[in-house]
């Protein structure tokens, strides 16, 4: 049974995926040793596509196993559960948190938590600086820096500029 | 556009994550930048404070961030149905990209073009990704011992590639730890 075994593979990802984004890549390599549903070099476009693609690298590689594997319907069921984890764990936590809130040690954890949480996103920064940028790619960088100084502007506005900005640079060779 | 206040209905809230959905690209830790545009500074659904509270509660369990954080948040808004509303909205938009792409997944990885505009996306996440920082630092570093631990977890992550929830889990320890060191200290005063 194909949807029983996509469900029970991905689920299987939910749960144990520690640490978001690309924690999940070990065990979508695993798969492809295993069932066989994607090739590794499918699994290397499709990580390289999921950067262009809407949606986290987990969930778009859920639904393209899936379809491959079995149409739209598989692509819902391995999406599905990819996030049921997620919807059972985060709620129940959502729940106790309300009940919890004011517990000194609930407090305390939130209090280590968030500078924690800022300083991991901090580095996947400092991550992606050292293994993506370039000249023009500093350049760039800096002028998106000099125009979030000036006022707050929407995301889509540097998303859509540095899009742009790296369409029109390809055209000279200039992005690599 | 100033439509603040907008009444948190389920449509709105699979809508409003719908937005933040389409616009989730170069991996899923936009997704802090983005929340915080939409759901904070437009429709002030949320505060900064709760949005930094539940990325970093994220992160701390298992699953996909980008998922969790909008399951949380989507909680927040409208409890279970909420939760449903936010997720099936962020998921929609990924979807239905990957089923109209699977099929020519390889000739689109081909496209010069498309490469291009990769490399300049990636570059406007980095900027998204200093910004988000800068306002999370606003509001959980907020004396010397949060510092303290911003910058052992940072060059802990980013110079010994520690894994994330290896850190996760030594921060919620040292935050189980605090309250009896305090106590020791003086008193069991906090802050």
């Amino acid at each position: 049974m194909i949807y029983l075994k996509l469900f029970l593979e991905f689920f299987h990802i939910g749960l144990f995926s520690f640490g978001g984004g690309y924690a999940t890549l070990p065990f979508l390599y695993h798969i492809a040793d295993v069932q066989h549903w994607y090739t590794t070099k499918q699994l290397s476009d499709m990580i390289a596509i999921s950067s262009i693609t809407p949606g986290p690298v987990g969930v778009n590689v859920a639904t393209f196993a899936g379809f491959m594997t079995s149409g739209v319907l598989g692509a819902f069921v391995a999406t599905a559960s990819v996030i049921l984890p997620s919807l059972i764990i985060v709620i129940a936590i959502s729940k106790l948190l309300e009940q919890f809130k004011h517990n000194k040690y609930v407090q305390s954890v939130i209090y280590t938590l968030k500078p924690a949480g800022c300083g991991l996103l901090a580095a996947v920064g400092v991550d992606m600086f050292v293994n993506n940028i370039n000249l023009l790619g500093m350049f760039l960088l800096a002028g998106l820096f000099f125009a979030s100084l000036t006022e707050k502007r929407d995301p889509l506005f540097y998303l859509v500029v540095s899009g742009v900005v790296g369409l029109v640079a390809g055209f000279f060779n200039l992005t690599t | 556009m100033y439509n603040c206040f907008m009444e948190k209905t389920l449509y709105q809230i699979f809508k409003t994550f719908f937005k933040v959905g389409t616009l989730l690209l170069g991996g899923g830790y936009v997704i802090l930048p983005l929340l915080q545009s939409e759901l904070v500074d437009k429709k002030k659904w949320i505060d900064d404070d709760e949005l930094c509270e539940y990325y970093a509660l994220g992160q701390s369990i298992p699953g996909i961030i980008a998922a969790n954080v909008s399951i949380f948040v989507g909680y927040k808004l409208k409890r279970t149905a909420g939760a449903f509303a936010a997720i099936a909205g962020i998921v929609t938009p990924a979807f239905v990209s990957i089923i109209i792409l699977a099929k020519i997944l390889e000739e689109v990885i081909k496209l010069k073009f498309v490469q291009s505009v990769f490399w300049g996306v990636g570059i406007g996440v980095l900027i998204l990704i200093f910004l988000a920082v800068k306002e999370i630092w606003k509001k959980s570093v907020v004396d010397k011992f949060s510092c303290w631990i911003f910058f052992i977890i940072f060059i802990l992550s980013a110079g010994f590639k520690a894994p994330p929830a290896v850190l996760i889990i030594l921060a919620i320890v040292i935050g189980l730890w605090l309250p009896f060191a305090r106590k020791i200290e003086h008193g069991g005063e906090k802050k």
